[in-house]
């Protein structure tokens, strides 16, 4: 199969390293370029020693690469239409981020700008290419559980605002200044946004739609913050199960500028954990763990070193599968498009203080 | 190879566009072990593929924990699977290739092949106990316990106050208490010690050049665990030769 010729767009997502290594190594590939958002950003590129150019402008990139195929969308979410529609126009294949955008006006926008151009647009949410969801999906394919009944997921994480800014400024994350509520200083745009994994993947599994939902913010652990650091959800899906979700950046860290060893004060920078009751029985799921341990440098902390990261490996083979065959992505525009309204549901019930139905 | 894990390596050789010398016999070391290895025998040391060792490895070198002083190692296996030797190669292997040290002396006291309590003490004069035992029921995976000690840190694959490796799912049923570890999406369904095997046995046909460090190594293992034995037998402290 030919390699598809692919780029990184802006490098400012903080996913954005993942994807270094398997475009470098997946034979699918031909890594050609990428451009950063400002020379910071392209410095710490170059670190890495990859032999691929980096542009200071995306129109550069694709001037000067008109070859290129696809992108990996590695941007902050107020970027990404205006980069979907430069992508359309070209006829280029997209790896969005997974929040392409919470403005439901825009997401309809690119969805008909990924209709009407033929291209194909995959999200991504790479929990469903990690093991241990994968695991999870075949119990409940054999029924393991019976009837389920309650799931309790948390998606906690430090909050990576140092490193990557634009995830603590409400018009970059969010889409623009909205104030969680009345008789609060703070603005949409944090922890939430950050955490879209737990929303899906509950829809996935349940195989059903969200009923109502309800959030509450708690005082954030980081004053200096104006988004949201801590929050807890829960609600009903259509199909009667209940659940409770912690998006929350609720482990503390060293606020580094590029993330590295020491960045964790709480041993485990990240986790998602799922606690699910059936009819049969009971659950308990670590979708990064166990890993190994030691409490050495930087800091003499104990600390979770993690031993398995492939979750970009089987999802940018979909990517490949995709674009090649012209076959839909799994978790395509329309389908996570119900994800998002789920999560704006949780900023609404945050503004009026009730659960609100979807 | 067996059939499965022959046919996971021959799926990552595709994907990555590798070519393959179909001939070898890639097999864990301590399968070779008391045998004389004919040209196409490849004695991998597979767990240097698993991601913990990787990572403990990687703790060591990048000078995380610093100066190592002892390690604590522990393995108790399936008898259908494992004998004291295989677990003494492996556990040894680990001692080295952790700490970038050589095994020099080795007292061991080993108790009807089924069980065995073994000390090392390493070039660099890191000292090691490695615990081993085939006395597992059948089916069950290996119980291990891999810690560092330094003078700055420790390292381990053990999480903190528990006893016992821990899975990353768990279910509680009707029918019964089950657990799962799978850490490999790539090799969905394979265990962790199928998926070290076939890792091995694809980055050596990745990289075929590592023959000779491999069976150099698998000689000296082999000198080792004869030491062990030997060490056992005299009752005392065996230099390696």
């Amino acid at each position: 199969m030919k390699p598809i010729k692919i780029a990184i767009l802006s490098l400012t997502h903080g996913h954005t390293r993942k994807y270094f290594q398997t475009l470098n190594d997946n034979p699918g590939f031909e890594w050609v370029a990428v451009s950063a958002e400002s020379k910071k950003v392209q410095e710490i590129f170059y670190k890495y020693g990859y032999d691929v150019p980096c542009y200071m402008s995306d129109e550069e990139m694709f001037e000067k690469h008109p070859d290129i195929e696809a992108v990996v969308m590695a941007s902050g979410n107020s970027r990404h239409l205006e980069q979907f529609r430069m992508c359309a126009e070209r006829g280029i294949h997209i790896l969005s981020m997974k929040i392409p955008t919470f403005d439901m006006n825009e997401y309809d926008e690119m969805i008909k700008l990924v209709e009407e151009s033929g291209i194909i647009c995959q999200v991504e949410l790479e929990m469903h290419y990690n093991p241990v969801v994968n695991r999870m999906k075949k119990l409940f394919s054999e029924n393991q559980l019976g009837v389920v009944s309650g799931i309790n997921a948390t998606n906690i994480t430090l909050s990576p605002v140092w490193a990557f800014p634009w995830q603590g400024v409400p018009e970059e994350s969010y889409g623009k200044r909205v104030p969680l509520n009345s008789n609060n200083t703070r603005f949409r745009g944090g922890a939430l946004c950050d955490h879209p994994h737990i929303f899906d993947m509950i829809r996935w599994l349940t195989k059903s739609e969200f009923d109502y939902i309800f959030a509450e913010v708690g005082p954030n652990i980081r004053e200096e913050l104006e988004v949201e650091d801590i929050i807890l959800v829960n609600g009903k899906m259509k199909n009667g199960v209940s659940f409770l979700l912690d998006p929350s950046w609720s482990r503390l860290e060293e606020r580094l500028e590029v993330p590295g060893p020491g960045w964790e004060v709480f041993p485990k920078r990240m986790e998602v954990n799922f606690n699910i009751s059936g009819e049969k029985g009971v659950m308990l799921a670590d979708c990064f763990g166990p890993n190994v341990y030691h409490n050495g440098a930087p800091n003499d902390r104990y600390t979770v070193q993690y031993t398995y990261f492939d979750e970009w490996i089987g999802m940018m083979d979909e990517f490949i599968h995709c674009v090649r065959e012209n076959n839909t992505p799994k978790i395509n525009l329309m389908w996570h498009k119900k994800t998002i309204e789920a999560m704006n549901a949780c900023y609404e019930s945050i503004e009026t203080g009730q659960p609100v139905f979807l | 190879m067996v059939n499965n894990i022959e046919n996971a390596v021959k799926l990552l050789l595709h994907k990555y566009e590798v070519k393959a010398n179909v001939e070898l016999n890639l097999l864990p070391g301590w399968s070779f072990l008391n045998k004389e290895l004919n040209d196409n025998d490849m004695p991998l040391l597979t767990w240097r593929l698993n991601r913990r060792f990787i990572e403990l490895k990687k703790i060591v070198s990048d000078e995380v924990v610093e100066n190592v002083s002892m390690l604590r190692f522990c393995s108790l296996g399936d008898p259908n699977i494992w004998s004291l030797e295989a677990l003494m190669y492996r556990e040894f292997d680990l001692c080295e290739f952790i700490t970038g040290s050589r095994i020099a002396y080795i007292h061991a006291t080993l108790t009807n092949g089924l069980a065995g309590n073994i000390i090392v003490k390493l070039e660099n004069g890191t000292i090691g106990s490695v615990e081993i035992g085939v006395q597992a029921p059948a089916g069950k995976p290996l119980i291990e316990r891999h810690e560092i000690i330094a003078r700055r840190g420790v390292a381990s694959d053990i999480v903190v106050d528990t006893q016992v490796p821990q899975s990353s799912i768990y279910t509680f049923t009707e029918n019964g208490d089950m657990e799962y570890k799978d850490v490999d999406n790539e090799l969905f369904g394979m265990d962790e010690f199928q998926v070290e095997w076939v890792r091995a046995a694809f980055q050596h046909q990745k990289d075929p050049t590592q023959s000779e460090n491999l069976i150099k190594q698998h000689d000296h293992l082999s000198r080792l665990v004869e030491s062990a034995l030997k060490s056992n037998s005299n009752k005392l402290k065996v230099k390696v030769a």
